[in-house]
């Protein structure tokens, strides 16, 4: 929202307030100013100057030699302007100054002759052919004889205006207008409001015989309307244009110059329609019908339907209501008559609309902000008031106030409060007289008795509802500095509680240090993606990790999906890196997959929080992963197995699924398949591995229970046996430990080896096998019975031959 | 015989004394006291000394015996001694080489920005809660007083899923599913990813935020002031000064926005806090009554103010990260500064 300086004054008296310190006081009261601008910054040392004579440059055809009268002193300047004559009023700018179009004046040598200034053209000044007569030709400014060579060019051309703009929060629709900001600064300066004049005369008559209103849709709460006659479009006076340029609105003419002054000063959008075009003499508000079409001011045609408010006559609509006027009832050159509308939309309807054609005007945001339906009462008469004051025409007696059926104006409303419970809010002793003078300053009309404060906000305070708005109102205007480094008792006033953290957190935070004693690194990456990953990590046709959650309206393809897979993320990282030169990568995630219990989505997916490994680095194998796989595991009372893993994009044969004793898939590592790492262009192993933490952190806690330590020493003998290459090492080793029976201490594969003497499709294992009793020192023959033992059923069961 | 075992022993002291290497000081021993040795030979020929000098005599050599053995000793250890050293110093390395095994990877920076923040959180009596992140619109806006098409949803442009569900655009609907699961008073926090359909240089579609939410009898804002300085202090050291801005959020009333020292100036100021020496820390205030009602709070009896920080900001700040891009970009160059 912007709002000028002159023009809040017109309402609170701001004498000796500087911008700054407004703009300031704003801020802190909760009016943000983003922006403040001083339309004089690019004006100093220009003058309203007079030329007196004319010459030839000697040197020069194109350039002529002008003497000047700046009124407090003379000078000469060169132009090569062709528009310049003796005798012009003409915008000079002299040493020093500083133009928008950023030209810094000094005086200049052309071929031998001086120069104390430059002229200014409309546009160096910074204003266009609507602003000032003259200023948009390609030349000097010629302004009005009248004025006074030495003036300031800001003064001269009203441009000595400061303009705030304003975000203003959503709770205050109120603060969308002049006024509105206004009342805030009586409030912060303890100021009296200054109210405006709604008077007009009239030519008689009585609107009603001119035009018939009728409301037909629910989404326009009130639609007022006043006939004005042979109108006169003209350029509207200094000072009304002054300050639609300082809020950054062209102007056009004095109708449509009024509608839009209203729109800042009350915060009411208005629409000027030429009569002669409304056939039936007949305004119509109702939702449009499908097929109608409707050609705006902006040059575009749209298609509307049942989802669209129109303002219609007897047959068509003529305007998109709240948003934008049609072509075919506009005000022109020819208009002798018309009506003034000044309406209550409903804020969902037009940003709806707004929303579907794309279109964003200076009426449809004030309306999507909610606009008061006591609104236009006084908007409406003070836009009269405008067009009697400037004298562009007759008003014919008697306004239209329709009022849809189902709604009625808002009244006054009582909000009783507690001062106590205020108090209580704010935490700071305020006393009552100073909250009362506050709320009263703000026009919210206070009195207090004992404890009981009764407040009545003006109705267009909708926000204004209970305590804690009171409170806010407060402690806005009172400062909330009060609160900066403020220091005290942590929780004084309050119940004891005990803090707790979250289970499964914890646990990945468990896993998170592992990993990172084990040399990798945290990464995060983003929860949405392309589903095309699916494709990259050949997951199956049917798949369930391809019914994927799409947003309605991504950014770009790369986010239009809630990930299924945890891989790709990893993968497009190790990607990265590598084309960056990054070597010996150890990456790690912990992030959440989306999986839909049905498509479209019905009721909320299962979020499922899991951790990804990824690993590429040279002499990296399948075994060091399981390690690390292992080692995460550890702390955790699963029980599992190992399958040949059935991940898509792993290597069939080096890869595993981690099954826990239920049957669930916990998770699963290998190394990745070699056509996935050719879709993300790696050309080096990577190892991959993915754990589910939800799964894992819902187990019961592991629980520990030790055995008491043997009396006797631990023996170890070592024996290789060669078998077949299909014989698992976990065979071998359960094998072992059976035949060892009651003195097995620990069996540890150590060696396994393969040569063309121990024939194809042969490996020769190697096992440090220990034994301890838990009630003797054990015999060399004794341990050899056993070994022996072992071996027969090593042979027998495996076909295993003792390594010579 | 006496003046000849005082010979022995001075002259086998000042041999054992100049003897530089092992070598020569075992010669010396079997000079002295080998088989053949000067003094084995002489209490060999103890049996020639006249019986009423020999308890005098052997009384001495023993004593000779005794002293060469203990010089012998004393000089050995000091030899070996010696050579350890040399041998050490020829073992000399370069302890300015690499050292060895695996090196210890890193936390994200986020993480351990999160994990401090929990701690305290924790140690002031807040409840870790966790809390979809597909979430219904009723949860993310209808239930924090933003209905369908009010204009505070301007403020947070979504990513929609289906007309009632879309990515949660902050951690608040976690107040909400709080104040529906649990009785007052409580305090709880919920860490966690928010979505915005925004993506520009200084903004990242995906981020991360804190919601907490304590709801109590007596609640006022000094006491959420007071918490929050005690966060920053925590956070940031004793030092941090704070400031407090007006601000409008639909689901707190009064609102504020509270600023702490920047700390990638330490206040002095820089493009980061566009040279106010502050930057944004956390934003919240006392929770609007009309939520409290929505979700079956009874709001005469609770008070209870609402906060929530968005804390890429302050891993920023804190880890002095240049540009914001680098949370998500996963650089190893980036990654292993955080070691």
């Amino acid at each position: 929202m912007k709002v000028s300086y002159n023009w809040l004054n017109d309402f609170v008296d701001l004498k000796g307030i500087s911008p700054k310190e407004i703009a300031e006081k704003l801020t802190s009261a909760g009016l943000e100013v983003e922006e403040m601008s001083y339309m004089n910054e690019h004006l100093h040392d220009v003058y309203v100057s007079k030329i007196t004579k004319i010459e030839k440059h000697p040197e020069a055809d194109r350039l002529q030699v002008c003497s000047v009268d700046v009124g407090f002193k003379k000078v000469q300047i060169i132009t090569s302007a062709t528009n310049v004559f003796e005798g012009a009023i003409v915008p000079v700018s002299l040493e020093g100054a500083d133009l928008v179009n950023g030209v810094k004046i000094k005086p200049t040598n052309f071929r031998g002759v001086k120069s104390d200034g430059m002229f200014c053209s409309g546009e160096e000044i910074g204003i266009d052919e609507n602003y000032f007569e003259g200023a948009g030709i390609n030349g000097i400014l010629i302004l009005p004889e009248d004025f006074v060579p030495g003036t300031k060019i800001e003064d001269a051309l009203s441009l000595n205006d400061v303009t705030f703009d304003i975000n203003v929060t959503p709770n205050r629709p109120d603060c969308n207008s002049v006024v509105g900001i206004a009342r805030e600064l009586c409030a912060i300066y303890n100021k009296p409001f200054k109210d405006f004049d709604v008077s007009y005369k009239t030519v008689g008559g009585d609107v009603k015989n001119y035009v018939d209103v009728k409301i037909e849709t629910e989404n326009c709460p009130r639609y007022m309307a006043a006939y004005i006659k042979n109108i006169k479009l003209e350029r509207s006076p200094m000072w009304l244009r002054s300050r639609l340029h300082a809020v950054g609105i062209k102007t056009i003419n004095t109708m449509v110059d009024i509608t839009n002054y209203i729109l800042v000063e009350q915060g009411q959008p208005m629409h000027a329609f030429d009569y002669k075009y409304l056939d039936g003499k007949k305004i119509v508000a109702r939702q449009a019908k499908k097929g109608e079409k409707i050609a705006v001011l902006n040059g575009q045609t749209y298609d509307l339907d049942e989802s669209v408010m129109v303002i219609a006559d007897q047959n068509k609509p003529v305007v998109i209501a709240g948003v934008i006027g049609g072509v075919n009832s506009c005000i022109s050159d020819n208009t002798t008559d018309t009506v003034f509308e000044c309406a209550v939309f409903d804020l969902k309807s037009v940003r709806l609309t707004a929303k579907k054609f794309g279109l964003s005007t200076d009426s449809s945001a004030r309306y999507s902000k909610g606009v008061n339906i006591n609104l236009p009462t006084l908007a409406l008469k003070r836009a009269l008031h405008l067009v009697d004051v400037l004298g562009c025409g007759e008003i014919v007696g008697g306004l239209i106030d329709k009022i849809n059926s189902d709604k009625k104006l808002e009244e006054e409303k009582k909000v009783v409060v507690s001062y106590n419970k205020i108090s209580k809010i704010l935490g700071v002793e305020i006393s009552k007289e100073k909250m009362v003078q506050i709320l009263n300053a703000l026009n919210i009309r206070t009195t207090i008795s004992g404890d009981v404060m009764t407040c009545i906000p003006p109705y267009i305070r909708e926000d204004i509802k209970n305590a804690n708005d009171i409170a806010e109102e407060i402690i806005r205007i009172y400062g909330y500095d009060v609160y900066n480094d403020m220091q005290g008792r942590l929780f004084e006033n309050s119940t004891i509680t005990v803090g707790q953290y979250e289970p499964r957190l914890v646990f990945e935070n468990g896993l998170k240090n592992i990993l990172v004693d084990s040399g990798f690194y945290e990464t995060l990456n983003y929860s949405l993606y392309n589903a095309s990953a699916c494709d990259k990590l050949l997951l199956h046709e049917d798949d369930s990790r391809r019914n994927v959650i799409k947003i309605a309206n991504p950014i770009n393809e790369d986010m239009a999906t809630a990930r299924t897979v945890m891989a790709h993320a990893l993968l497009l990282d190790v990607a990265y890196n590598l084309s960056v030169g990054n070597k010996d990568l150890r990456f790690f995630e912990v992030g959440k997959v989306y999986l839909p219990k049905s498509l479209p989505l019905k009721e909320l997916p299962v979020e499922n929080n899991r951790l990804s490994i990824a690993v590429c680095e040279n002499g990296y194998d399948f075994f060091m992963l399981k390690g690390v796989v292992e080692n995460l595991l550890l702390g955790t009372s699963l029980k599992c197995k190992l399958e040949r893993s059935k991940e898509p994009y792993l290597h069939s044969g080096v890869s595993a699924d981690i099954i826990s004793e239920d049957g669930t898939v916990v998770g699963w590592f290998g190394k990745v398949h070699k056509t996935v790492l050719k879709n993300y262009d790696i050309n080096q192993d990577v190892y991959y591995a993915e754990l589910d933490t939800d799964y894992l952190s819902g187990l019961p806690e592991k629980k520990y229970a030790t055995k008491e330590i043997s009396k006797f020493p631990v023996v170890e003998r070592d024996i290789a046996v060669v078998v077949d290459e299909s014989v698992s090492n976990e065979a071998l080793m359960n094998a072992i430990k059976s035949a060892c029976g009651k003195i097995f201490y620990d069996v540890q594969l150590f060696d396994v080896y393969r040569s063309a003497t121990l024939g194809e499709n042969k490996k020769s294992m190697a096992y440090k096998i220990l034994f301890m009793s838990e009630d003797k020192t054990l015999t060399g023959d004794e341990i050899n019975v056993v070994i022996k033992k072992l071996l027969k059923s090593l042979e027998f069961r495996y076909g295993a031959k003792l390594r010579a | 015989m006496k003046q000849k075992l005082e010979e022995i022993l001075q002259n086998g002291l000042k041999e054992i004394d100049s003897a530089n290497d092992l070598k020569v000081l075992d010669e010396i021993r079997v000079k002295y006291l080998g088989k053949t040795g000067q003094l084995t030979q002489i209490l060999r020929g103890m049996k020639d000394v006249p019986a009423e000098d020999r308890r005098e005599v052997g009384s001495l050599a023993n004593s000779v015996r005794q002293k060469l053995e203990e010089k012998l000793s004393e000089k050995l250890a000091a030899l070996e001694n010696a050579q350890l050293e040399l041998e050490m110093e020829k073992e000399k390395i370069d302890i300015t080489e690499p050292s060895k095994g695996v090196k210890r990877g890193a936390l994200h920076p986020l993480t351990r920005f999160n994990n401090k923040f929990i701690d305290l959180c924790v140690e002031m009596g807040f409840t870790v809660i966790q809390t979809p992140e597909i979430e219904t619109d009723y949860h993310n806006f209808e239930a924090l007083n933003v209905p369908k098409n009010h204009p505070a949803r301007d403020m947070q442009d979504s990513f929609y899923i289906t007309d009632n569900i879309l990515m949660r655009t902050h951690t608040s609907p976690a107040q909400v599913r709080a104040m529906e699961t649990m009785k007052p008073p409580f305090k709880i926090v919920c860490p966690g990813r928010v979505y915005r359909n925004d993506d520009d240089s200084s903004h990242s579609p995906i981020f991360n935020q804190f919601e907490a939410l304590v709801i109590d009898e007596n609640i006022g804002l000094q006491d959420f002031m007071i918490m929050v300085r005690e966060m920053a202090v925590r956070l940031y050291g004793k030092n941090v000064k704070m400031r407090v801005r007006p601000a409008y959020f639909p689901f707190t009333e009064p609102s504020i926005e509270i600023d702490a020292t920047c700390q990638m100036c330490q206040g002095k100021g820089c493009t980061l806090c566009k040279g106010t020496g502050y930057s944004e820390f956390f934003g919240g205030g006392i929770v609007n009554p009309a939520i409290l009602e929505m979700s079956g709070i009874d709001s005469n009896k609770y008070s209870g103010f609402a906060f929530g920080p968005g804390i890429d900001r302050s891993v920023m700040v804190t880890n002095k990260i240049p540009n914001i891009k680098y949370l998500f970009r996963n650089d190893l160059r980036f990654l292993k500064q955080m070691r």
